[in-house]
């Protein structure tokens, strides 16, 4: 059974990784913000925590997911390419294993309403998921922009039964989401409890989100040991706020031997203005409770994000990433849109497995390797499936 | 005791020299202190109507250049503090800008998202500058929070009026907060959020200011007054709420 271990990269006292991280929240919400902490502290390394996790996990989940060898790309790649299936979840991609973890957490503190952020809508039906499971209360905010070009999710929360809020203010996308979630959860911080989909926030949310998605690499390693008896030489995954990446690099970051790729979304480019590329064309700066790389103009203002992938489709980045790549622990590269949909269309038909968006560029980092990758082990981090994306991949692709 | 009225304006809506009369009329119509507003694209701990004026200036290019220009004007004839979101104040440097908002004689900033835990850091800045990090208490405080919050406190507290983002109608009682505060520091305790004409007289029971934002911006959003027509009633209105919270 998973249990986190503390990590010699875990957040200082105040929820700092270096200079990332910390907590820049109104005052209103700092109360609630050590109560979350005392009780995830409280609960971390808990087996009866952990155990009840565990349960909605195999019986509910259907977890462990598996790590496919994946012989088609990897005859046509001439090395070995495994896929950790997270694609394979209930809800279809890694944000349940947060949000069941989180949900659980919000019963004990005794809160009855939960909220949430969402993009592309997966960590928002998540999020409806559990609180239709868990009994809970549920609102989701999404911006107006991703409410009209994400409708199946919307009536899919809908449909588990909760209230979705179209956010009209700024660019109508998960930044002003992120926002009225946050005005929201200042006004009501007294009954409801916030479950961020990501590892970004205030402390101790980047950190307890880590916590709560690194069952993926937990797993990822037992896997290819038992399979390969070694470990692998690359580990990638794409990151938008970065917890599916968090979750699967967590359990190879203290090895030397594996190399752990982050994948961020080049849009059209990292030289036009059309990107989510914090790291690379980013700089330090405070938003949404956290300090970590921005997208930002030179009066400190946050820029718009733009990707093909509406769960990459955000200014900032998850402080643990930002100090890891200071700290050169973690490689970080990116991919563009249209890099991204040809690997959509490669993996669906060298293995039948249709890929979320967002993780097709993941996926096309192996292309973007060239020989580098020959004869290596790798695991890819499958995060999430397309079924959400057909709408927008049918006015994107023509099969004639 | 004279209660202060304190008054936030957003900055450079719709140009720097307009802000600059606004400020002065309002000081002359009884305000005790200006709070400058930095426009940001996320100001999370604000309503409506305060988000709108800084998407607009924001639109109209303002910057935290027009800030400055505004307040060398402005802070030698009345004591002016600037507000905004930490991200602002970040990108400008701390050490750089707390000795310019020293050498143009600011008296303090206001920033919502940096709370007592992140501000320590900044703490012997602002000190060795002589300009004040207002310190914000909320009703959902403990006792034992509120004695960390405000032992180093200056100029005034920031009392948020209740769980919310400003501008909302609500209310919540804050005998027991006040109380709290007054057993931990002498400094004076200024009421804000959702302040206006209406609640003025009520949210000054038992502090000694008032810091009103959404009521004034709301007389600036409205684009079928003349600026001398903004100018007249935004300073109408202050009178009207210090008489009100003297009365």
């Amino acid at each position: 059974m998973y249990i986190p271990k503390p990590s010699q990269f875990d957040a200082d006292a105040n929820g700092h990784f270096g200079i990332y991280g910390g907590r820049y929240v109104p005052e209103t919400l700092m109360p609630t913000l050590l109560e979350l902490e005392a009780s995830y502290k409280k609960y971390r390394f808990d087996p009866e925590f952990w155990k009840e996790i565990n349960y909605y996990h195999t019986e509910y989940v259907g977890r462990p997911s598996p790590l496919y060898y994946a012989a088609n790309l990897s005859q046509e790649l001439g090395a070995k390419i495994y896929l950790k299936r997270e694609d394979l979840n209930h809800t279809g991609a890694h944000k349940v294993n947060n949000v069941i973890a989180q949900g659980l957490l919000a019963k004990k503190l005794g809160k009855k309403k939960v909220i949430a952020e969402t993009g592309a809508g997966q960590h928002g039906v998540a999020t409806a998921t559990i609180a239709a499971l868990m009994g809970l209360e549920c609102e989701i905010f999404m911006g107006a922009k991703d409410v009209a070009r994400q409708e199946l999710n919307v009536f899919r929360m809908k449909l588990l039964g909760a209230k979705v809020h179209a956010v009209q203010s700024g660019s109508k996308t998960l930044k002003d989401a992120m926002n009225d979630a946050i005005r929201h959860w200042v006004t009501h911080a007294r009954d409801t409890f916030y479950i961020v989909g990501t590892v970004a926030g205030p402390h101790p949310y980047p950190q307890m989100v880590r916590d709560f998605q690194a069952i993926i690499g937990w797993e990822a390693r037992a896997q290819i040991l038992e399979k390969e008896h070694r470990l692998p030489d690359h580990v990638i995954a794409c990151i938008g706020g970065g917890s599916n990446a968090m979750g699967i690099f967590q359990h190879f970051l203290e090895d030397e031997s594996v190399n752990c790729i982050g994948i961020e979304a080049g849009g059209l480019g990292i030289d036009t203005d059309k990107h989510g590329c914090s790291l690379k064309k980013g700089s330090a700066g405070v938003l949404h409770g956290q300090m970590s790389y921005l997208l930002q103009d030179d009066d400190g203002q946050i820029l718009e994000a733009h990707s093909i992938s509406a769960g990459l489709d955000y200014p900032g980045i998850g402080p643990e990433h930002a100090f890891h790549n200071d700290n050169g622990t973690i490689s970080y590269d990116f991919i563009t849109d249209d890099e991204a949909m040809e690997a959509f269309v490669w993996l669906s038909r060298a293995e039948g497995i249709i890929p979320a968006f967002e993780s097709s560029h993941a996926i096309a980092y192996l292309k973007k390797m060239g020989n580098a990758i020959k004869n290596k082990l790798i695991i890819v981090n499958l995060s999430g499936r397309g079924d959400k994306d057909m709408m927008q991949a049918k006015t994107l692709l023509h099969f004639d | 005791m004279h209660k202060k009225l304190v008054a936030y304006i957003t900055s450079g809506l719709p140009d720097n020299s307009f802000t600059i009369d606004l400020a002065l009329a309002m000081a002359d119509a009884g305000v005790d202190s200006i709070e400058l507003g930095i426009p940001f694209s996320d100001p999370v701990a604000d309503g409506p109507i305060i988000e709108r004026a800084n998407l607009t200036a924001l639109q109209q290019g303002v910057t935290f250049a027009d800030v400055k220009a505004i307040s060398r004007v402005i802070a030698p004839i009345i004591d002016t503090l600037w507000m905004g979101y930490f991200n602002s104040f970040y990108h400008q440097g701390m050490e750089k800008l707390l000795q310019e908002a020293q050498a143009m004689r600011l008296s303090g900033m206001i920033i919502p998202d940096l709370p007592y835990e992140e501000a320590v850091a900044y703490a012997h800045l602002f000190a060795q500058h002589h300009v004040a990090n207002i310190t914000f208490v909320a009703p959902t405080d403990s006792d034992a929070r509120i004695a960390t919050l405000v032992e180093n406190a200056q100029k005034f507290i920031y009392l948020v009026a209740y769980a919310g983002i400003t501008g909302s109608g609500q209310s919540e009682e804050l005998e027991g907060v006040v109380a709290s505060i007054r057993t931990h520091t002498a400094t004076p305790v200024y009421v804000g959020f959702g302040v206006n004409a209406q609640t003025a007289r009520d949210k000054a029971r038992g502090v000694d200011g008032v810091i009103v934002g959404s009521a004034f911006v709301d007389i600036l959003l409205r684009d079928a007054l003349s600026q001398s027509a903004k100018i007249d009633a935004v300073a109408a209105l202050a009178r009207e709420i210090k008489e009100k919270i003297n009365s």
